[in-house]
């Protein structure tokens, strides 16, 4: 059997497992295939019913931000909340035959690209529908019952969520090993100016922008890429969303460079969500010092030789992008 | 002696067969890649006309470290605040360095990005 023969198999037995009814299923091409990651468009045949389904596999060893079993709770809890998000068809940390951690969900139409994504809404002219779409999404999210949530996922205590992240970005920025006074300047700004408390923590995406949701004529198709979910503060979401580099060029549309902070708050409220404006602000610069500091991360695993990819070479660039929107925004 | 094109020059030329010529008939990762060395071929260009400005006279000052380099002085300034070692007077003195030196380099970097 060949490897594709086994991750054909392995597949099958997962879904079987799961008590999804399948006679065979048919890989039909990939998004990304890597020794470690891949992500596999196949079809599901049960008698004459064919599904379209996504299948990602981490190979044995491999880094795992998030256990399949843990992403496919977030999926049907947040799906079960009435966001929209992929059917979660099988999960398994460790799947049959081959070992790999794997997760299959239904797939859904939709573009991914954010230069195509705003192409395509500049034709239609629904950019705040979609930013609205999202403040629903999130509001959605956001009321997952926070104590059916997986064990394992990062928890902040809401008494310190704010304190506790400062500490994370210090320690994430020691990691690195890389000096970067602006991004310690940023910290100390944050630890400064601490802003108010949500009433409760919440289920946070974590990585919610344009370029991990799926836009299908021209609204909000799904919410993708959950690896980074954790409870927190729900105005980490929204404020991740609204960064200056999501933009792409498009500044006055502070929502991934298509719609109007309003539309994405009164959407939100409108669902039930809760805005601060203070958090919000806060969380802008919290998650601009982060990503500085995460731009860094990933030119430096260039330069010390455990990637030859040029994508993270030029990450190193653009930290001063971070650099520059962080010094804006913390401005005396 | 001078040798035509020069460095900049070169790169500028690299960056253009790149998305002029080589992009159009790539697609998918093969497309992002090419974009992205075609990017840093011209950010190298701009570096190269720019080689100057970076703030070390002013830190020397300000850290009180007269024959330090720069590398130095930033590593310096990293330890002092991971150390919350950093007055109000220093900070405040430091934000307009600190900021003139993130918009020079990204002028080099992405001079689009920087605001008007």
């Amino acid at each position: 059997m060949t490897a594709l023969d086994d991750t054909r198999e392995s597949l099958m037995q997962l879904l079987l497992a799961s008590g999804v009814p399948v006679s065979r299923v048919e890989i039909m091409g990939s998004a990304t295939l890597g020794a470690q990651r891949s992500s596999l468009f196949i079809n599901v045949y049960a008698g004459p019913n064919i599904t379209e389904a996504v299948a990602q596999i981490l190979a044995p060893g491999a880094r795992v931000v998030m256990a399949p079993e843990d992403d496919a709770a977030l999926l049907r809890l947040a799906r079960a909340a009435g966001a929209p998000v992929a059917q979660v068809l099988a999960a398994s940390n460790t799947a049959p035959i081959t070992g790999a951690a794997a997760i299959v969900v239904s797939k859904i139409s939709g573009e991914s690209i954010p230069r195509k994504i705003l192409r395509d809404l500049d034709e239609r002219g629904t950019g705040d529908d979609l930013a609205a779409d999202l403040g629903m999404a999130l509001a959605k999210i956001h009321s997952v019952p926070v104590d059916e949530l997986p064990s394992n996922l990062v928890r902040v205590d809401n008494a310190h969520v704010h304190e506790a992240y400062c500490d994370s970005l210090a320690a994430s920025i020691d990691d690195v090993g890389v000096p970067h006074p602006i991004a310690r300047m940023g910290v100390h700004w944050l630890r400064q100016h601490l802003p108010s408390r949500p009433n409760a923590t919440t289920l946070v995406h974590g990585d919610l922008r344009n370029g991990n949701i799926l836009v299908d004529c021209g609204r909000l198709a799904a919410v993708i890429d959950w690896e980074l979910g954790h409870v927190g503060d729900p105005m980490e979401d929204l404020a991740w969303l609204c960064l200056r580099t999501w933009r792409f060029g498009n500044e006055d549309l502070e929502v991934g460079g298509f719609g109007s902070i309003d539309s994405l708050r009164s959407a939100y409220e409108s669902a039930g969500g809760t805005w601060r404006e203070d958090a919000f602000r806060w969380w802008t610069i919290a998650r601009t010092v982060w990503w500085a500091s995460g731009l860094t991360r990933q030119a430096t695993t260039f330069l010390d030789g455990n990637s030859d990819s040029i994508v993270l070479a030029a990450s190193g660039r653009r930290v001063v992008e971070q650099e520059y929107d962080l010094l804006r925004l913390i401005a005396p | 002696m001078i040798d035509r094109p020069d460095a900049a020059q070169l790169l500028e030329a690299m960056a253009e067969t790149l998305t002029g010529n080589v992009m159009p008939s790539l697609d998918g990762g093969a497309k992002h890649s090419a974009r992205v060395v075609a990017n840093l071929c011209m950010i190298l260009a701009r570096e190269w006309d720019e080689r100057e400005g970076m703030p070390v006279d002013e830190l020397r000052a300000l850290l009180d470290s007269p024959d330090a380099e720069y590398v130095d002085l930033i590593a310096d300034l990293d330890r002092r605040f991971a150390d919350n070692d950093v007055s109000s007077e220093l900070a405040a003195a430091l934000y307009p360095i600190m900021m003139a030196d993130a918009e020079r380099r990204l002028a080099i970097a992405k001079p689009e990005y920087l605001e008007p």
